[in-house]
């Protein structure tokens, strides 16, 4: 079996007495699609968090492509690993070009000799950039907007703008933190396909929602996290199954559920 | 609630709009030509440049009668003219008459003990200041009526040669502007009536700006000088380089204008820090007074360190180096603490230079009694203190101080224009705007705010290192707290992160209170006030960033919306 692209061994976090995070353990494979459900509190953000160096593990480790992550944002995006935020965080008085831009920070060498003076390989280096950020919003269907301020975008498309950012970073995995939350049903729909895309660019990538119907139908691989542990770990199929994942979202499976899940199969099929 | 009040009485007012307009445009002329005192002021020797002594004069028109006249015709023009967005010009044009006519009538309503000195009750009839006041308050009421629009966005193109005529006769204007604006009223203590010749003329030149930019031309010649940026800045440096042979041109205006650079120069400076990576720093004057010091310490002064001389630019250059390290030491608790923590941090480095220069720590200050006898610059031996000769032309003394002031300013502006349009400069704002999401984009925020306090702080001390020749001491009195509030002042008041903003917000901080002296204690008052007063009206600043212009235009946007709902409510 080939390495994993990234890889959690059994990571814990301890906020003081609270036991945020216990032992969780997840793999991602090249070109796959992850997606992590659990009910509210369930510590997706926090498992986030230590995925890309904001927090340090109590215990356990992350790995990318069998490197262990440096504890440092910063760093952690320098290796590969980019992120998107649950409440967007785009840079609201920059324009959606620069935004970009800034994505492409870590790839681009100059010091600030070279952004002092601008000279020809700054100029070569700088028109690059803003190229292939060009094409990154292309890519995510973001088109004549460069010179808006990213505050003045409609909700969606911010939403897009930093999926863009952090593909700019040229990431080898990509986290995305709740990509649809507040969308409607046709962007929702549209954010699917974007994530297939993304994939098929060959970046893996890791899905945090509770839209249950997206998630099934959008990864390869689901994990539940319950209290800070993991429940189940399988197939959208297997976890859809799984009588105590409905357990931990709704408590005692009623017939309506049960309803809604076959519904959900259908619409796949 | 106040937006209602407001439609409520634009819809008693719009009829009236044009014939109050047009009402008070005649008044102001009127006023223009009237007598504004009923006794004779001036008793003594006026200087030539006096508008005042034009008080008992009643059909000699200058000064701020001069002033009065062109506002009335404007009114006129602008209230039967088509005029694009009328209601907002006519605003300015009555703000402006109000503000000419009442610190005038103000002036000699105290100076001659009474209203008596503005009304009949003295047995004279002068009117002149009442009938102004009447004057301004009509046309603010017609442009209420009349509608206050959106500024008129100017789609129409002109061709390049077009373009640079135009060009060149705005920034011929500033220059005129900025020439009349420090002479008026005359040099410092010699025109006892210098202040409120100045103040009411201050009130013309903002009402005319205002109108102009209500009018849509300020916006349109921006947008023209964008895209001609590069003759723009030749044509910018010209004129500052010009400024030597207009009124202004004499030793002490260029020395006023040479500190004035040096402030701008460190003002700018601070705009890297505080406007680009929004790290407030409260203590930054503490490194123009370090870069002073090195420089003061190489000069080969009498009480200097170092009992050797090093030419200019290499001193400059350790100056900025110095600078440059203590920055770097101030910035390094910013990897720790943020925002009013930080501001702390600085506040307190500032006082430990202000304590150690005082003391003379390590015997590089020589404590309170400074470091005198800095010798003036030279270049092929001619002193930069020295008025020069060429041919016909006389230039004042300190006149080479204020080109090598002028080019130094020059370069900083280029310094923090071309990083602020790089890699470094976008991962600054990113800092600024969210820094946990700028780490998340790998940007090492640490390293760029170390970056920004020490690039900031070499050129303070290189501005400092020139202040220090052109002053010829060096004292830790200059570097105080105050310091760097007015320089924090400076670039808040111009526009954070805007180059033109902190150069015009350094020359406001430092010829205002020139200006004011003759009200002696009233100066720091009359001098807040009007701070207070530009933030009300301004709070992005004078020459705001455009991006931040752009936000501001958006929340007017919004709030017009909401009125506008508000009002069909109602």
């Amino acid at each position: 079996m080939s390495t994993p692209v990234l890889e959690a061994r059994d990571v814990s976090m301890v906020f003081g007495g609270l036991k945020a995070l216990k032992g969780v353990t997840l793999t991602l494979e090249e070109g796959k699609i992850v997606g992590l459900i659990g009910p509210n509190g369930a510590g997706k953000t926090t498992f986030f968090n230590c995925l890309t160096g904001l927090y340090t593990p109590t215990t356990g480790q992350v790995l990318l492509k069998g490197n262990v992550l440096p504890g440092d944002p910063a760093k952690v995006t320098d290796a590969g690993v980019a992120r998107t935020f649950q409440n967007i965080r785009l840079f609201p008085s920059m324009t959606v070009l620069e935004n970009v831009m800034v994505g492409r920070h870590v790839r681009m060498k100059q010091g600030p000799l070279a952004s002092l003076f601008h000279g020809p390989a700054y100029q070569r280096g700088e028109k690059a950039a803003r190229e292939r950020s060009r094409e990154l919003l292309a890519f995510v269907g973001l088109n004549g907007v460069d010179d808006e301020l990213s505050r003045n975008l409609p909700y969606g498309d911010q939403r897009r703008l930093e999926i863009a950012r952090a593909l700019a970073t040229d990431p080898a995995v990509l986290l995305l933190d709740e990509p649809t939350a507040g969308m409607n049903p046709q962007e929702t729909e549209a954010t699917q396909q974007l994530i297939f895309r993304i994939r098929e660019t060959g970046v893996s990538v890791v899905v945090i929602e509770h839209d249950i119907k997206f998630i099934f139908g959008l990864c390869d691989s689901v994990s539940v996290l319950v209290q800070g542990e993991l429940l189940v770990e399988g197939s959208p199929a297997v976890v859809r199954a799984d009588p105590r994942v409905v357990e931990a979202y709704l408590g005692k499976p009623p017939e309506e559920v049960q309803h809604d899940v076959e519904a959900a199969k259908g619409e796949q099929a | 609630m106040s937006t209602v009040a407001i439609s409520e009485k634009r819809s008693a007012l719009a009829p009236l709009g044009k014939p109050l307009a047009i009402a008070g445009g005649v008044l102001a002329v009127v006023a223009a030509l009237l007598p504004w005192v009923t006794f004779s002021l001036n008793d003594g020797n006026w200087p030539d440049k006096s508008t005042l002594q034009f008080f008992d004069a009643p059909f000699l028109v200058t000064g701020f009668r001069w002033h009065m006249l062109l506002f009335g015709v404007f009114i006129l023009v602008a209230a039967l003219a088509p005029t694009p967005s009328r209601g907002r010009v006519l605003r300015a044009l009555g703000w402006g008459t109000l503000a000419v006519s009442f610190i005038n009538a103000l002036y000699i309503t105290i100076k001659g003990g009474g209203l008596g000195a503005i009304t009949a009750l003295d047995g004279e009839v002068a009117f002149g200041g009442v009938v102004g006041v009447v004057a301004g308050v009509l046309v603010i009421l017609a442009s209420y009526g009349i509608g206050i629009e959106p500024v008129a966005d100017w789609k129409f193109k002109v061709s390049t040669p077009v373009a640079y005529l135009v060009l060149l006769v705005a920034f011929g204007g500033v220059l005129y502007a900025v020439a009349a604006m420090l002479t008026t009223g005359g040099v410092g203590a010699s025109n006892p009536y210098a202040g409120a010749i100045f103040l009411s003329f201050l009130g013309f030149a903002g009402g005319v700006l205002a109108a102009l930019s209500g009018v849509g031309l300020v916006r349109w010649i921006s947008a023209l000088s964008e895209e001609h940026r590069v003759f723009s800045v030749i044509v910018l440096a010209a004129c500052a380089l010009l400024l030597p042979f207009t009124d202004a041109g004499n030793e002490y205006w260029m020395t006023v204008a040479a500190n004035i650079g040096i402030y701008a120069a460190t003002a700018i400076g601070l705009n890297i820090v505080v406007g680009l990576a929004g790290l407030l720093d409260l203590g930054y004057v503490a490194f123009m007074g370090i870069g002073a010091l090195v420089a003061a310490n190489f000069s080969g002064a009498a009480t200097a360190y170092f009992g050797f001389s090093l030419p200019f630019p290499v001193a400059a250059a350790i100056a900025a180096v110095v600078a440059g390290i203590f920055g770097a030491i101030v910035g390094s608790p910013t990897l720790r603490v943020r925002g009013d923590y930080l501001a702390i941090v600085t506040l307190a480095f500032g006082e430990i230079f202000t304590r150690s220069a005082q003391n003379d720590i390590g015997g590089f200050t020589n404590g309170s009694n400074a470091i005198p006898g800095i010798p003036a610059l030279s270049l092929f031996g001619a002193e930069f203190n020295r008025s020069i000769t060429i041919g016909p032309v006389k230039l004042p003394g300190g006149v080479l101080y204020y080109i090598l002031i002028v080019l130094l300013v020059a370069a900083t502006m280029a310094v923090f224009a071309n990083l602020k349009f790089s890699r470094i400069g976008r991962a600054w704002i990113a800092i600024r705007e969210d820094e946990d999401a700028a780490r998340a984009m790998g940007i090492r925020t640490g390293k760029m705010k170390i970056l920004a306090f020490l690039i900031g702080a070499m050129l303070a001390g290189l501005a400092g290192a020139v202040f220090a020749h052109k002053n010829g001491t060096v004292s830790y009195e200059s570097f105080k707290f105050l310091e760097s509030i007015t320089l924090l002042a400076a670039v808040i008041l111009g526009g954070m992160g805007s180059i033109p903003g902190a150069v015009l917000g350094a020359s406001l901080l430092f010829v205002l209170p020139e200006k004011l002296r003759d009200f002696e204690e009233y100066r720091l008052m009359i001098f807040g006030l009007a701070l207070i007063l530009i933030m009300r009206f301004r709070p992005v600043g004078l020459i705001p960033d455009a991006h931040r212009r752009a936000e501001m235009a958006e929340k007017a946007d919004e709030n017009a919306e909401e009125a506008h709902v508000e009002a069909r409510k109602a």
